[in-house]
């Protein structure tokens, strides 16, 4: 089974009772443009929790019809965003949105001990991506939340992904750990982590997938690279998964596919209760859709 | 090995170190009647007369050199070597740290530049199919991931002279899980994927693996491990000196093993044995010097 493009995420979600997405915070025009043409294409079924007043405003001003949307007045942020963390805890809902609030203060709710939505795992950021030029959609880990993860965390941050990706109905999703080298050489710690986490995948201690690294970004998504350079390699050029060794690299790897290869890109955050959805100002109405419908394809 | 050595047909002239020592002066005669080599023996010649005489050795087979002192015998032994006038250098009865002092030093000594000395061991082992070579029991204590690496590839090449093509390297631990706690458990990883990527070659490697999995087939069939090793290990790379040196020891203590080994590294190859060890292993160490020189 091999997603192409994100429209295949659609079949997925077609599959599955729709699912509840709480925005909270939902006074906020970026993320509700998104929520109601999802919710317009069956995608997702929204629960605003925020200031109504604030909401109306939006909804006149851009001409969104809300009527017979489910709306939990809350004035105050930090209150809107507790009400929505606590009724994700409750299995009232399946996906938790960001709107207008900080993205600090609603992952501090999602870690709350008492009401919140931990599960003992790190959290991570996954992206998704449709490149023209590749054959099938590539994930990308961690291009946003975990700065430079240790080798503990990176066992995290794979098991995250790869659960994900199982849920959209990967079978042993293929996992290149990146290097600026595909030799293990004793001075690049990126290169002995993948070695370490090619291991442990072989000694089954992580499980579900096949990992290999190191691997450089072009041994790891072009076949002919790899065979250039005499790799044998399961993953090399058909990678599922990209593991990036920081968020620097990782960071600047998701901006250029975007800007330069004019990707679509879906993002979700992964390792709570539910998949959390963050967008930013500075995402494309596309992407905060795309992570809409992946975080809808990613619920159980 | 020795049949091999035998067909040979040469002599190697070999230089011992304080060499008034019994079961040294055995070894040293026993293969000198054989003819393959031509002994130097450097230490206090009293003392080696002494000895020649009451084991019934004819001490005319020796070249005797007088030396009055341990450091002063393995620095000569070392000398004789580097000027070309001898072909193998051999501890005697001096302590390793004095003799490895020889053989070390910068300017007169045995080194390759900037060459991993390692000592890489051939034992026989009644209750093993094969001869199993092992790493490091005498040199490095506790070896990181560049010096692992050179000892699996010296391991490698003297299995490559014993007949063996392409050698299944065990890389020992405690068992066969990765661990971040363990950074020998690090090392093997990255020394696994070298191997897969060819960094390190003619071998197949794996590890971390428990000496049962390494050495047993039965234990693979029960743990239901997957592994290329197959309990059929040729080589065994410790992690430290300390897991490696009382390996070979209990198995010659318990399991009649026989222990030939050698130091790599040198320009030439370098005899150590342990000082209480029989002359029997003695006698093998010479002869697979002899092989490897």
């Amino acid at each position: 089974m091999v997603l192409r493009n994100m429209g295949d995420l659609k079949n997925i979600v077609a599959g599955k009772p729709t699912k509840k997405l709480v925005l909270a915070a939902a006074q906020d025009q970026h993320s509700l443009s998104a929520v109601l043409r999802a919710w317009q294409d069956n995608i997702i079924e929204p629960v605003l929790i925020g200031d109504r007043e604030g909401i109306q405003i939006i909804s006149d001003e851009n001409g969104y019809n809300i009527s017979g949307l489910r709306i939990i007045h809350e004035p105050d942020t930090d209150m809107a965003v507790e009400m929505a963390v606590k009724m994700l805890n409750n299995k009232q809902a399946d996906i938790l949105m960001k709107g207008k609030v900080g993205t600090s203060t609603l992952l501090k709710c999602v870690l709350n001990k008492e009401w919140g939505l931990r599960t003992g795992n790190l959290l991570s950021h996954i992206a998704l991506f449709e490149v023209e030029t590749y054959h099938k959609l590539i994930a990308v880990t961690d291009v946003a939340m975990n700065i430079a993860p240790n080798l503990k965390d990176k066992i995290a941050i794979v098991n995250n992904s790869v659960s994900l990706l199982l849920r959209l109905g990967y079978e042993m999703p293929k996992v290149a750990v990146l290097g600026a080298v595909e030799m293990v050489n004793e001075n690049m710690e990126a290169t002995l982590h993948a070695a370490l986490l090619s291991k442990m995948n072989q000694r089954d201690q992580i499980k579900h997938c096949i990992i290999d690294g190191p691997l450089a970004f072009d041994n790891a998504i072009s076949l002919e690279s790899a065979q250039l350079k005499g790799i044998r390699s399961e993953v090399a050029g058909d990678t599922d998964l990209l593991l990036m060794p920081d968020i620097e690299v990782g960071n600047v790897l998701y901006k250029s596919l975007v800007f330069f290869a004019k990707a679509k890109v879906a993002s979700i955050i992964l390792g709570a209760m539910v998949p959390i959805v963050l967008t930013s100002r500075s995402d494309s109405e596309q992407a905060k859709y795309d992570s809409i419908l992946l975080s809808a394809a990613a619920c159980k | 090995m020795v049949g091999k050595v035998r067909s040979l047909k040469k002599r190697y002239r070999i230089a011992v170190a304080w060499a008034q020592d019994i079961n040294t002066l055995g070894a040293v005669y026993k293969s000198a009647n054989e003819g393959f080599i031509e002994p130097v023996m450097i230490g206090r010649g009293s003392e080696i007369r002494k000895i020649c005489k009451s084991s019934g050795i004819d001490e005319k087979h020796f070249n005797i050199i007088d030396s009055d002192n341990e450091q002063n015998a393995s620095e000569e032994a070392v000398r004789l070597v580097k000027t070309g006038q001898a072909d193998i250098v051999m501890k005697g009865l001096v302590g390793t740290d004095k003799f490895l002092k020889a053989v070390m030093d910068k300017e007169h000594g045995l080194m390759i530049p900037d060459a991993v000395l390692s000592y890489v061991g051939a034992l026989q082992i009644p209750a093993y199919h094969k001869l199993l070579f092992i790493t490091d029991p005498a040199v490095i204590p506790f070896p990181d991931l560049g010096q692992k690496t050179a000892m699996a590839g010296y391991a490698i090449d003297m299995a490559g002279r014993f007949g063996v093509q392409k050698p299944k390297v065990a890389l020992i631990g405690a068992s066969e899980k990765m661990s971040r706690h363990f950074s020998n458990s690090i090392d093997y990883a990255a020394m696994c994927k070298m191997a897969e990527r060819g960094q390190i070659n003619n071998c197949t490697m794996d590890g971390p693996l428990d000496l049962f999995l390494a050495c047993d087939p039965t234990s693979i069939r029960i743990k239901g491990v997957k592994t290329p090793i197959d309990g059929d290990a040729d080589i065994l790379l410790f992690p430290s000196l300390e897991a490696c040196n009382p390996f070979y020891k209990g198995l010659m203590l318990f399991a009649n093993a026989e222990l030939a080994g050698l130091i790599r590294g040198t320009i030439k190859p370098v005899v150590l044995m342990s000082r209480s060890e029989s002359e029997k292993s003695k006698y093998y160490c010479i002869v697979l010097a002899c092989l490897m020189a």
